[in-house]
């Protein structure tokens, strides 16, 4: 992984920032939330202490039998197509294990009140009500109560159509003497309906099923009749802030008054669509709380169920946020209050105020907080990624020099302008001192290198003086006379002082080879004519060792320096003629090869030992036998020069002048050596411009 | 009584081998071992040839030093390096103060003496009216034996005797090539290839200087060098 990369990932360690600040927006909104809640709950409270100061009458405590208000036009045929949207607020009236095996409606419009009853019965005994022995048969009880009266009624019928009640007991005038309505049944069981008249209306009744199969049969009590109330309502509109909308149930959640309207939001067109989304979704998302289902606290609702209401109606204020209905971006916030009479739960009073669901101090600091965070998140990125780059592009750069000083201090490189200094030297910072450290060791290995290089010349330099006075002195003591014996030793020593100056003189050739290459000049020329030249050259020189030549017919152009070329072939061909046997073979050939050419030497001869061949064109290193060097000097008359491993560092040094390199290898079939030169050409800009 | 040659050297050995040689073939020699001590002798009286060694005790220059003032005191003076220092560069700047020729330390006492026999010989023939017999020509060449002057297009090149005996043998057979080995030899001088190359090198650029158009030694790679016959 790349430093860049790394610091990028450091780089959103700054997303802790944003996680901060939403916490903390998070936070204050909640805070701003509760505040609201307990403004509304409070409101919600006052109102409820001024229905209680008006005496309004609240609704009845426990159970009553909830009168729905319909539009009118209610059949009385039996059916219960009409009664289809009140279906789900059916009554449970069925005995106690079995509590929807019966149940009621009741509904009012201006003229009368009507009642639907099904049964489910699958045991049906069927008798009218007129049958003596109807009560022992499938039937329904109705009691009607009003004031003081209270008058039973027998409703059975052993045939659909339409029937009528049988009064059991009870008195008074208030309550109809007749009753009827209709009857249907299906696989089930039976489905009444009636009417009386607005006029006739009962405070309560029950309404007692009894099913002949059955083995028990439920009692329901007397229960009051809930109406909407139009006294609470209009004491409701008195209180009710502007806005607002404001419900009295009754204990058991069903709707006693409503009064006030939401307030429809004021749509803002100043903030663009995309970016309400936008605000929306970032709210939503990251810092709304849980919401209510709207539908709960939907209008017109004959019975709230939700678990405010029911914490309300337990005697412990509530609030619950919902959304508004058909208003995608606004809230509504609902609390509900008890509405208390000496301590008895008498129903609840439910206040709802709708607001902007994106609060807009909160939103706003939530836009910044994002906002900022995203800056502050690419802002650091890119620091961090540019601090990434100058310092990748430093060591970069400093291990590129560093490469370029290791070629130049290990190479034919030594001219000071020529070495590029290491950049950062003067930095302060740690790849400052890596720099400075790297310079230093740099310093140490090229003046190693420098020491290593001239010791060959230095030695050789220092060694003339003291061979001159051996020379001197030998040449001196031949002019003397001296006895025959004597003269022997004469010989053998001037043919030691013989081998030691060619030693001598070989070190110092490679030392001035050195120079003589940086000092050339270089020319267009043939290279394939140069290495014919030199192989006709060679014919006498290697005899009777057979030469075969594998040369180019066409001339092959050479940017560099030829003599300094023949001078590396002839080091190839020296040390090839000294490896091979009087009766082997040499093979120089010549090819292109790119842009370049390779020049190869083969002999037949042993093999390279295998750990040489990397060192082979090191100076100073030679794979010659020492006995063969040791065997002339008996005879005192040296036949071989010395080999000090010179040659082919040479031959390394004009390769690499011709930007290439010096190869030895061994013949695929063992028979012998490889070197080959691979040539370039030397670079066309003067290599060196103010010398020679 | 010889010719009075002087050694500057500060090797009391060498000093004294090559004195006590120089003496036998005939010569008076005389050993000086530092710069100030030789020119104090040569204020008093010049010398016939002087050897000179670059490094002189503690003057690692100072053989230099000695040829810049001789040659101040006298044009003709032959002067001859014989020293260690083998590089290029001291090479070329012994021959720019004047120098007559410049030999490394390997050079044996007898090349030594032929080189000397050689200076004194063109000292004495430069004295002389130019023999007929001993000058050689081709085309705008023309080299006198005795002398050994070389000139082009009547231009005088100032060649060193080592140079001269170089250009002597290639010019003597036009046309054929002579190899490093044959050059060495007919130049009484020991020297590897790549010296042989620098002086081929140093002669071209000396003609070079008199006729930017001169082309006549040719490399021959492999063998040697040739005289382009004309």
């Amino acid at each position: 992984m790349s430093l860049r990369f790394k610091l990028l990932l450091l780089a959103l360690s700054t997303l802790a920032l944003p996680l901060a600040g939403w916490l903390i927006v998070r936070q204050m909104e909640e805070l701003l939330r509760q505040g609201q809640e307990q403004t509304l709950t409070a409101s919600a409270k006052a109102l409820a202490r001024s229905l209680a100061a008006l005496k309004t009458a609240l609704p009845p405590a426990g159970q009553a039998f909830y009168v729905h208000s319909c539009a009118g036009g209610m059949r009385i045929d039996g059916y219960a197509d009409d009664w289809n949207q009140l279906m789900p607020y059916a009554q449970n009236i069925g005995p106690a294990d079995d509590a929807q095996k019966a149940k009621l409606l009741l509904c009012a419009d201006g003229d009368f009140l009507y009642l639907l009853a099904q049964v489910r019965d699958a045991t049906r005994t069927r008798a009218d009500a007129s049958d003596e022995n109807a009560l022992l048969r499938d039937h329904l009880t109705l009691s009607l109560a009003h004031d003081n009266d209270l008058r039973r009624y027998l409703i059975a019928s052993a045939a659909p159509g339409r029937f009528d009640a049988r009064v059991l007991d009870g008195e008074g005038d208030s309550l109809p003497q007749v009753l009827g309505g209709s009857w249907r049944e299906d696989a089930d069981g039976y489905r009444v309906e009636l009417r009386l008249p607005r006029a006739q209306m009962p405070d309560s009744l029950t309404l007692n099923e009894f099913d002949a199969g059955a083995p028990n049969n439920a009692h329901i009590e007397l229960r009051p009749l809930l109406l909407r109330s139009p006294d609470i309502s209009s004491d409701l509109a008195q209180f009710a802030p502007d806005g607002m909308r404001v419900r009295v149930l009754s204990a058991e959640g069903w709707v006693v008054a409503e009064s006030g309207q939401l307030a429809a939001l004021s749509s803002k067109s100043s903030t663009p669509a995309l970016r309400r989304w936008f605000e929306n979704l970032i709210y939503r998302s990251l810092i709304a709380p849980d919401m209510t289902r709207a539908q709960d606290f939907a209008t017109n609702l004959p019975r709230l169920s939700s678990p405010e209401i029911w914490q309300a109606l337990s005697g412990v204020a509530a609030t619950a946020w919902h959304p508004a209905p058909n208003q995608g971006s606004s809230v509504v916030l609902a609390a509900a209050v008890p509405l208390k009479d000496n301590n008895e739960v008498r129903g609840a009073l439910l206040l709802e105020q709708s607001g902007d669901a994106l609060p807009l101090l909160t939103n706003r600091a939530l836009l910044i907080l994002i906002g900022a965070s995203i800056g502050a998140l690419l802002f650091a990125g890119a620091v961090l990624f540019a601090f990434a780059g100058v310092l990748g592009v430093r060591i970069r750069r400093l291990r590129d020099a560093v490469e370029r000083a290791k070629h130049a201090s290990g190479r034919v490189e030594r001219n000071a302008d020529r070495q590029v200094p290491l950049p950062l030297l003067g930095a302060k910072d740690e790849l400052g001192d890596l720099a400075r450290s790297f310079a230093h060791l740099l310093d140490e290995v090229t003046a190693y290198t420098d020491y290593l290089r001239t010791l060959a010349s230095k030695l050789s330099h220092e060694l003339q003086t003291p061979l001159a006075i051996v020379k001197s002195s030998l040449d001196n003591l031949d002019q003397q006379s001296v006895s025959t014996d004597a003269r022997t030793y004469l010989v053998r020593a001037r043919s030691g002082a013989e081998r030691l100056g060619a030693i001598v003189r070989a070190m110092s050739e490679a030392s001035r080879m050195d120079r003589a290459i940086h000092g050339v000049d270089a020319e267009e020329f043939d290279l394939s004519a140069v290495v014919r030249g030199c192989v006709e050259a060679y014919r006498p020189l290697l005899a009777p060792r057979r030469i075969e030549a594998d040369l180019p017919a066409s001339p092959l152009l050479m940017h560099g320096a030829p003599e300094l070329i023949a001078q590396a072939l002839d080091k190839l061909i020296d040390n090839a003629r000294s490896f091979t046997p009087e009766d082997g073979w040499i093979r120089i050939s010549l090819r292109a090869n790119g842009d370049g050419a390779i020049v190869s030497v083969a002999n037949q001869g042993p093999p390279l030992p295998p750990t040489m061949a990397d060192r082979l064109f090191d100076s100073l290193v030679s794979v010659r036998p020492s006995t063969v060097q040791k065997a002339t000097v008996v005879n005192g008359a040296p036949a071989e020069p010395p080999h000090l491993g010179l040659g082919l560092s040479i031959v390394r040094l004009i390769a690499e002048l011709h930007r290439g390199v010096a190869t030895a290898r061994n013949l695929a079939d063992g028979s012998g050596v490889e070197f080959s030169l691979e040539l370039r050409g030397m670079p066309r800009r003067p290599l060196m411009g103010g010398m020679g | 009584m010889g010719r009075n040659i002087a050694i500057v050297e500060d090797e009391p050995a060498i000093r004294a081998n090559y004195v006590e040689a120089l003496n036998r073939f005939g010569y008076t020699t005389h050993g000086y071992s530092t710069r100030p001590d030789a020119s104090r002798a040569f204020a008093q009286r010049l010398p016939e040839l002087v050897i000179i060694d670059v490094g002189l005790g503690d003057e690692p220059e100072g053989g230099f030093e000695l040829c810049r003032e001789l040659r101040a005191q006298s044009p003709t003076l032959p002067i001859l390096f014989l020293t260690a220092r083998d590089s290029d560069f001291d090479v070329i700047s012994g021959l720019r103060l004047g120098a007559d020729d410049y030999l490394t330390k390997d050079v044996s006492l007898h090349h030594l003496a032929a080189r000397i026999s050689a200076l004194f010989r063109r000292i004495d023939a430069l004295n002389k009216p130019a023999s007929k017999e001993t000058v050689v020509e081709h085309g705008p060449l023309k080299l006198e034996a005795e002398r050994m002057r070389v000139t082009w297009n009547n231009h005088e090149v100032p060649l060193t005797v080592t140079e001269f005996w170089m250009i002597h043998t290639l010019v003597r057979f036009p046309g054929h090539v002579k190899n490093r080995d044959q050059l060495m030899r007919e130049a009484q001088v020991v020297v590897d290839d790549a010296t042989i190359t620098s002086h081929i090198k140093r002669i071209r650029k000396k003609f070079l200087a008199i006729d930017e158009a001169f082309d006549s030694i040719e490399t021959v790679h492999g063998a040697g060098y040739r005289w382009r016959p004309t």
